[in-house]
Order: structure tokens, then sequence, then C-alpha cells
């Protein structure tokens, strides 16, 4: 099993490297773009500029752009006893301090954590979780995600929410000015065949940016319901959160596909068995196996 | 070569100067985790007046389980500021054990849970456990730390020099002995 300190380190470690393929990939494609329309290199400069701003904002304000997409508001201890109660315990059982708390409305039962260290972390759960769970399962939930924050697992995760987002949008915008230059023929055989790079990468893109949310997505999440565990010594709890939260077969309409891998269980139920290629995308671990795990260890 | 007494010296300065912080630390931690306990137990006992006040109507042949738990609570007033952990806990599971039937009967009295005032109250006391429960686990984790420090070789020396002593700590409960399997 990794260690907690390790499981930071190559958090942090991981959280540079996504930065730099970002970069390196902003700069790649402004350059196919600049080959194909005739630009010149200070297209690449300022896609380096771009890339850097993007990045530094992503780490500085990741948490607030991901609350804002999700449509969270603060929590408050009258309305939220629970919620804001069981967090309070549980970070002062884990030593870390109290992360800032947000809810979702949307009866679909769900929860993330995001945020760049512990210091600056949000934990935000739906409407739906905090009426359908009980205190204990809901325990369990808030403990995983405080384990997120005290793995670093945020950093990374919100890092690459926002850039992953960042190369959806550009590919799309791309592909849309690839189709609209389609139209003057003008250009020599060179343009052709950067223009058929660039669509290349333009389609592959998206796939690389999937598998990045595999990659860092599976493994954390056991890591962070065995830390769950650890901290509140009650599997059960999680165990049977998760199995609620698994029977719940509402989608969750705050989800898109960037904070997809950000939430405890996948938000986009039901619709996950959808051709071949499902299952290789898919940003959790089965539900079953994670609660198999959980009961191993009562 | 007086270059080499001086790092040494400096070294072993800084290795005492750390340990000494780390020992007075890990003890400021532990008095403010006892204190939480305190503190915890101090608003259980405010709340149970209320509690009681507010189920009496629906448990009216049951006196003994209000008795119990009005000795309950004064035994947590007699110890509150005493500052000694084994009897906050003491105190603290003499009023979990008398608070018990009274969550039973909440828990099968509809009526009881439709009305706004003994949910919260229960809810509230609920989380006053958890926080006893969470500084009593920090609190036996912290001793251990401390202890661990003091018995050790070489930062038991320091422990000698500055007189830090070996701290009594808690007895850990029946079940929490068992540490969950993790595997991966």
């Amino acid at each position: 099993m990794v260690n907690v300190y390790e499981q930071q380190d190559s958090n942090k470690r991981r959280s540079l490297l996504v930065v730099a393929f970002f970069v390196v990939f902003v700069v790649l494609i402004s350059w196919v773009f600049a080959q194909v329309l005739d630009y010149g290199s200070g297209l690449m400069g300022l896609a380096l500029i771009f890339a850097g701003i993007i990045s530094f904002g992503s780490y500085w304000w990741g948490d607030k752009m991901i609350l804002a997409i999700s449509g969270a508001r603060p929590a408050n201890k009258k309305e939220d006893f629970n919620f804001f109660t069981v967090a309070e315990n549980l970070a002062m059982a884990s030593q870390i301090p109290m992360p800032k708390l947000y809810v979702i409305d949307d009866s679909a039962p769900n929860a993330f954590a995001t945020g760049r260290d512990p210091k600056h972390a949000v934990i935000c759960a739906t409407t739906g979780l905090l009426q359908k769970l009980d205190r204990t399962e809901l325990e369990g939930v808030v403990a995983h995600e405080l384990s997120h924050i005290r793995n670093y697992d945020i950093r990374l995760m919100s890092l690459v929410t926002i850039l992953v987002g960042m190369i959806t949008l550009l590919v799309d915008w791309l592909l849309r000015s690839a189709r609209l230059s389609d139209g003057n023929r003008e250009r020599g055989n060179l343009g052709a065949i950067l223009l058929v790079a660039g669509l290349i990468s333009a389609l592959l893109s998206p796939l690389i940016a999937q598998l990045i949310q595999l990659a860092i997505s599976r493994r954390r999440e056991f890591l962070a319901d065995s830390s769950a565990v650890l901290l509140t010594k009650y599997p059960e709890g999680l165990a049977r959160a998760l199995a609620k939260i698994n029977a719940d077969k509402e989608p969750l309409e705050a989800a898109n596909k960037a904070t997809a891998h950000l939430y405890i269980v996948n938000p986009f139920k039901g619709q996950k068995s959808i051709g071949m290629f499902a299952n290789l995308f898919n940003t959790h671990p089965p539900i079953e196996e994670r609660i198999k795990i959980l009961k191993e260890m009562v | 070569m007086p270059e080499i007494l001086i790092v040494a010296v400096a070294v072993v300065a800084f290795y005492l100067w750390s340990v000494y912080n780390q020992l007075v630390t890990i003890k400021t931690r532990i008095q403010a985790s006892i204190q939480e306990i305190g503190n915890q137990l101090k608003r259980q006992a405010d709340l149970i007046p209320n509690l009681v006040s507010s189920v009496k109507g629906y448990m009216k042949h049951e006196k003994a389980i209000f008795d119990e738990l009005t000795e309950a609570r004064k035994a947590i007033m007699k110890v509150v500021d005493s500052g000694d952990p084994q009897k906050l806990i003491d105190a603290s599971q003499r009023l979990q054990s008398a608070f018990a039937p009274i969550r039973a009967v909440f828990e099968s009295t509809p009526q009881l849970q439709a009305a706004g005032p003994t949910t919260k109250l229960m809810d509230e006391l609920r989380d006053t456990a958890d926080k006893v429960m969470y500084s009593r686990r920090t609190l036996i984790d912290l001793t251990a730390d401390y202890n661990i420090k003091t018995v050790t070789f070489p930062s038991n020396l320091v422990a000698k020099m500055f007189g830090f002593k070996q701290e009594a700590g808690l007895k850990v409960p029946e079940g929490e002995t068992t540490t969950p399997k993790v595997e991966l």
C-alpha cells in the first residue's frame, strides 16, 4: 500500500506534470494552427502566455471556478447542522484546518472536495446527499473527502478539471476554425498535411484528456476510502453511504465531463454502459468493489 | 580544532532545541484536547435540562430514567473543572448510558421527532458526544506519541534534562484496540 506521504509527494509532482503537459499541449496546438493558417511564431508566444495565465489561475482560483461551474452555495451550521458538525469533528480528528463547506441544490446524492492544499480546501455536498444519508453515513463520506484533501488529491484533481476543461474548449474551437478554413483551397500540399495533422491532434486530444482523468482517479478513490476508515474507525458507515448513493439512479445535473472525476461516485449513473469504450473511460472504480473492500475491513 | 567543536556544539544545541519544542508542543495539544473534552461535557450538561423538559410529556412513568440523567449531569458538573481526563471520560460515559433510554424513546416516537426542539437537542447531543469521542481519540494518540518520546533514546535524555514526565493518558476502551484492516 502507498502511504499517505508518498501519495502527497506523488500528487504534488503530478500536479506540476499536468501543468507542464498542458502548457506543451497548448503551444503545440498553436504551432499546428500557426502553420496551417500561416501565422507567425507570435501566436506561439501568445499561447505560452495564455497557458501560463490559465495554469496559474487554475492553481490559485481552481476551487472557486469549480464551485461556480457547479452552482454551489456556502453551507451554514444552522441549515446544514450534520454536514457542518461532522466536518468540524473530522477535521479536528485528522488535524487539518476545517475546510470551507458548500452545498449544491440537487437531489442526486453526491459530494466532492477541491482546493489547492489543506489550508485552502472546500468540501461540497448536494442537498440530496445531506437529506438521504444519516449522520454515520455522512461521516464516512466527509472522511473520504477529507482524505482527498490531506493527500493533496484536491490540488491535482482541480488542476486537471480546469485544464482538461480548457483543452476541450480549445479543441472545440480549433475544430470549428479548421472546418471554416476548409473552404479556401489555394493552400499548397504542406497546408493540407498540416491541416490533417491538426485534425488528428484535435481528434486525439479529448481522448488523451480522458485518459489523464482515468489514470489519476481510480486508485486514489480506494486510498481515500481506506484513509476515511482509519479516521472514523467505522467502515460500515462509508459502505452504507456508497450503497445508498449507488442505488440512487438520478444523474447529477450540476456535473459535466470535466468535473465528473471529482465526485465520490460517478455522477453519470446509468449512462455508463453505453458502448465498448464506456468501461475504459470510467473515472471511478466500480462501487461494488469499493463496498466489498470496505466490508472486509470490518 | 575549534571549528569542529563549534559545529558539534551547534548540532547538539539544535537537537536539544527541536526535541524540547516537540515535547512542549505535544504537551500543549494534550492539554487542549483535555480542555475540549471538558468544554463538550459542559455543553452536554447544559443541554440536559432542556431535553428533559421537552421529552417529559412522552415519558411520564419513567422517573428513574430522569433521576439517573440528573445524577449523571451532576457528576459531570463535579469533574468538569478537574482537568483529569479519566474522570471526564468516565462522567461522559455515564451520561451516555443514562441517555440511551431517552434516545430509544425518541427513535420510536414519531410525534417527538416531528417536534423541532427535541430533534435539535438530540442532534446537538449527538454532536457533542462525537466531539468528546474524537478528542478522546486525539488525546490517546498524542499521549502515546509523547510517552514514546520520553522513553526512547536519545529523546529520553532531553526529556529527563527538562523534567518531562510520562503522561497518564486514558484507558483505551474495549473495541477500539482493534484497528481496521486496510488493504489496497
